[in-house]
């Protein structure tokens, strides 16, 4: 099965740079450019907006998503509140909504283990996680999460034992989740910005678990 | 289930399920113009222009081969741009000539 690979050399014509440091425009960023600046002269939209959700996104990273798991772990009364309904709680803590989403929080324990995909696209928590890796977004990882999510996790060096029960969520453009990961042993001292700080991205969509540093990044 | 049954039960995004072989654990971080397009995707979504899954969708009726060939940002762009001529929102001459447009003046001063 091939991998649909991000690749900037599938066009028809050649593109030598004029500089080392200048490319010429692609043809679809040519195209995202004429589109983007007809609808700001028929003022649907404005460069500001657009300037402002550039802004949005660039502050949207893993470390929100873990200050959230790290508050989680520690408070148990925002804990039952972030898997009751996980936007207003995280909205508690500041953080916006912009896309008009809901989240459902799903948590690790001894014997469930969740993985989040989207099948049919690439709906992921972009308000608390930012934007999803490439491979999130690829057929390999779709496909195989909800059919053989094992294995899947296997390859991430997760290995997660026949007694735990799997539970892949499958995101769509109105729900969206986000994992609430198993607190390592060997933390019971570390406050929040230390637990917050092993938190990862990852972690947070269930591939792999949270782990000690010293731990090598194996479970 | 023979070919067209599977065809016809899978659109080309449905593909959660079907038989995939391989994973690699491949990103890049995003291009300006693919953060742009990202943005631009937030914002036709605000003003109720395309939403989320009108998008999903456009990517989707984009087809099989097209979704292929394209990159994830490319196939949005490809997707707002029929949508955009489907709503009568934008035409293809305009479109047309603003490309034009753009395309000179990144020749004339290196700005896209």
């Amino acid at each position: 099965m091939s991998t649909a690979h991000h690749d900037d050399d599938d066009h028809d014509h050649d593109h030598t740079p004029i500089t080392n440091s200048e490319t010429p425009p692609s043809y679809y960023e040519i195209m995202e450019t004429a589109v983007r600046e007809l609808l700001i002269e028929r003022q649907l939209l404005t460069a500001g907006e657009i300037r402002r959700q550039i802004e949005v996104l660039d502050s949207r990273t893993p470390a929100l998503g873990a200050k959230i798991v790290a508050r989680a772990w520690l408070d148990p009364e925002f804990r039952e509140r972030l898997l009751a309904n996980g936007r207003t709680a995280c909205e508690e803590e500041g953080i916006t909504f912009y896309d008009d989403t809901q989240l459902i929080v799903v948590e690790n324990t001894d014997t469930v283990h969740n993985l989040l995909v989207c099948t049919l696209c690439s709906c992921y928590p972009r308000p608390v996680l930012g934007l999803p890796p490439d491979w999130y977004k690829l057929k390999p990882y779709r496909a195989r999460a909800v059919r053989e999510p094992r294995a899947l996790l296997a390859e991430f060096g997760t290995v997660i034992p026949d007694d735990v029960e799997i539970r892949v969520s499958d995101s769509t453009a109105a729900v969206r989740y986000l994992v609430l990961p198993k607190r390592p042993s060997g933390t019971e001292d570390f406050d929040e910005e230390q637990l917050a700080a092993l938190v990862t991205r990852d972690s947070m969509i269930g591939v792999v678990p949270v782990t000690l540093p010293s731990a090598g990044g194996q479970p | 289930m023979n070919q067209s049954e599977l065809l016809l039960k899978h659109l080309p995004n449905d593909i959660g399920g079907l038989p995939a072989e391989g994973f690699e654990r491949v990103d890049h971080p995003l291009e300006p113009w693919e953060k742009r397009c990202h943005a631009l995707a937030d914002v036709l979504d605000f003003h109720k222009l395309i939403n989320t899954e009108e998008k999903r969708r456009g990517v989707e009726a984009l087809g099989s081969e097209m979704i292929g060939k394209l990159s994830y940002y490319q196939r949005w762009i490809a997707a707002f741009v029929h949508i955009l001529f489907e709503k009568g929102i934008l035409t293809p001459d305009q479109l047309a000539r603003k490309m034009t447009e753009v395309e000179a003046r990144f020749q004339s001063d290196g700005e896209p």
